[in-house]
């Protein structure tokens, strides 16, 4: 049976200072997965996340909650909507007062009963492995701490739907793997869906049954690997895309001045040795990276600027190449895609 | 000289002897302080935050104006408020100069604008995200904006603090408004003017030392606040 959709995005449109920041037509999330919002800064993940948690509202487009048209609701309604679901902010910002206080906030402006209040409190604390830190005050926990503390305030609210915008991005190394497993717990354990954004692909490719990937406010269709940002140039009528000083490829495009391009890692043929083709782009690197990947083996190939190819099982098992095996990499212009 | 000593002497005899009438005068001033200062926090604290987080036309200056506030003279406070209130001003038909409500009218207006320069600067060094975590979690507009004054609580405190240190000590407002009648409307400072000027010493100080230690107990709760570190 087709899963019910939680959230529906249609045509929706953000703009600052006549800039468009969101341009999305279509995006919907269904009940219990975990999804991944990805994509460089200033690509629209944050301003996405807000609209979707209902903090921000677009310039235009039309957002359902279980069918529901939001936008059409009155302030009651668009309440009883908005505490179906909350977001962690990426610094995690504790109220001065304990530790229960601050789990217990979004509770009681709910109106809970105390005996309920306590008992959600003493629940959620163990789940992000904090028993016992009701009577902390906020500014004597660490910053570890405090994030785990703002996880289980949000999870006391039992939301449909818990947003985090960059849950690991502002602490240290040893927390984001606790930090991971919490969000996984959560899912697995009240079957909340979860909306995070990360900049960290394989954070995303760890935790999410989906990745969204957004390039300058836009959906695009693949994970954002070999995405990079320069400069195209027209030059005796072929057109380069000058990346750093001595790296540019050969692309297929009318756009003029500063772009993103990608190349689909599936697109680039990887050889030991070059070869002659119709192809236009062929460059020499060395692999610096290798991992499995939905029955692919992906490498990273440092060609002066790191590359991303995905080939078969087969093929890596019959070219013996291993992690400083000097490959070469050949794609067509018009692999290249301009953004 | 000897009419000092003499005057110290008479004076907490007053005090020690816990004086009627100088108890009587002591209740009532705190009473109309406190009265006028709650009234002027009510309205007070919630101008203050509009004013910090609202954008309007017109808002520096605003600003500019409440600051000037603060320093009007008491005696135009009373000067006003007399012109409104008495027979034959708009508001004669009330009949309420020389009653305890003028002069409760008149520190509401005397506290009314530290209330709100004090909140509205106590609100600004809040950071938003107060604002912003109480609405993930749930909260309509006005209670995210109880969050932020609960954010600042210390120097929201401080500032009706202050207003009430205005009231309790100004003189202008309630001589002029409240008429000092005795038993009625006089109040500490009042009674220190005109008992002095009666030659009444001991009377005057014994209100003058219950006035400091009243401001005393006023502002070593106001450093303490503020120690908190809002």
């Amino acid at each position: 049976m087709e899963k019910k959709s939680l959230l529906e995005v249609k045509d929706i449109k953000k703009f600052y200072d006549s800039k468009v920041v969101l341009d999305i037509s279509y995006l919907s999330f269904e009940e219990s997965k975990i999804y991944a919002i990805i994509g460089p800064n200033g690509s629209g993940k944050t301003t996405l996340i807000n609209i979707l948690s209902l903090l921000d509202k677009p310039n235009s487009g039309y957002l359902f909650f279980k069918e529901q048209n939001i936008y059409n609701k009155s302030t009651t309604n668009t309440l009883k909507i908005r505490r179906k679901m909350t977001l962690v902010h990426q610094k995690p910002f504790l109220f001065k007062t304990t530790v229960y206080n601050n789990v217990a906030y979004g509770l009681k402006i709910r109106g809970e009963a105390n005996e309920n209040v306590k008992e959600k409190i003493n629940k959620s604390l163990e789940m992000v492995g904090l028993p016992g830190f009701e009577k902390r005050d906020s500014h004597q926990l660490s910053g570890g701490e405090a994030q785990r503390v703002v996880i289980a305030r949000a999870l006391a609210l039992e939301p449909d739907i818990l947003f985090l915008d960059e849950p690991t991005a502002n602490i240290d190394m040893r927390h984001i793997d606790v930090i991971e497993r919490i969000i996984k717990k959560i899912n697995h354990k009240t079957k909340t869906t979860v909306i995070f954004t990360t900049h960290d692909l394989s954070q995303a490719y760890r935790l999410a049954d989906r990745i969204i990937s957004l390039l300058d406010g836009k959906l695009v269709s693949h994970v954002p690997e070999n995405i990079f940002r320069g400069e195209i140039i027209h030059e005796d009528k072929k057109q380069w895309f000058n990346i750093m000083e001595n790296i540019r490829f050969s692309i297929v495009t009318e756009k003029r001045g500063m772009a993103y391009i990608y190349i689909d890692p599936g697109d680039i043929i990887v050889s030991c040795q070059k070869f002659y083709s119709s192809a236009r782009n062929s460059f020499n690197g060395k692999i610096i990276k290798i991992s499995q990947q939905n029955n692919l083996i992906r490498l990273v190939v440092d060609i002066g600027i790191d590359l991303v190819c995905n080939i078969t099982y087969d093929s890596f098992q019959e070219m013996g190449i291993n992690i400083g095996s000097k490959v070469c990499l050949t794609f067509k212009a018009s692999s290249v895609k301009c953004y | 000289m000897s009419f000092i000593i003499e005057g110290f002497q008479k004076a907490f005899v007053l005090i020690l002897s816990l004086d009627k009438e100088i108890f009587q005068i002591v209740v009532f001033s705190l009473r109309v302080s406190t009265i006028a200062v709650f009234l002027a926090s009510l309205l007070g604290v919630p101008l203050g935050f509009l004013l910090a987080v609202k954008e309007f036309f017109g808002k520096k200056f605003t600003v500019v104006l409440l600051n000037n506030a603060l320093a009007i003279p008491t005696v135009v406070i009373g000067l006003v408020v007399y012109s409104l209130i008495s027979r034959a001003g708009p508001l004669g038909y009330f009949g309420l100069l020389y009653s305890p409500t003028a002069v409760i009218i008149g520190q509401f207006l005397l506290s009314l604008p530290i209330i709100v320069a004090l909140t509205h600067s106590a609100i600004q060094g809040i950071d938003v995200k107060v604002r912003n975590t109480a609405l993930t979690l749930g909260a309509t507009e006005i209670q995210a904006a109880w969050a932020v004054v609960k954010e600042a609580r210390y120097a929201v405190m401080s500032a009706v603090i202050a207003g009430f240190g205005r009231n309790i000590a100004e003189v202008g407002a309630a001589m002029m408004l409240g008429g000092n009648i005795r038993g009625s409307t006089r109040t500490m400072t009042t009674a220190i003017s005109l008992e002095t000027a009666k030659g009444e010493f001991g009377f005057g100080i014994a209100l003058g030392i219950i006035l400091l230690v009243i401001s005393l107990v006023i502002n070593i709760f106001l450093s303490y606040l503020q120690s908190r570190k809002v």
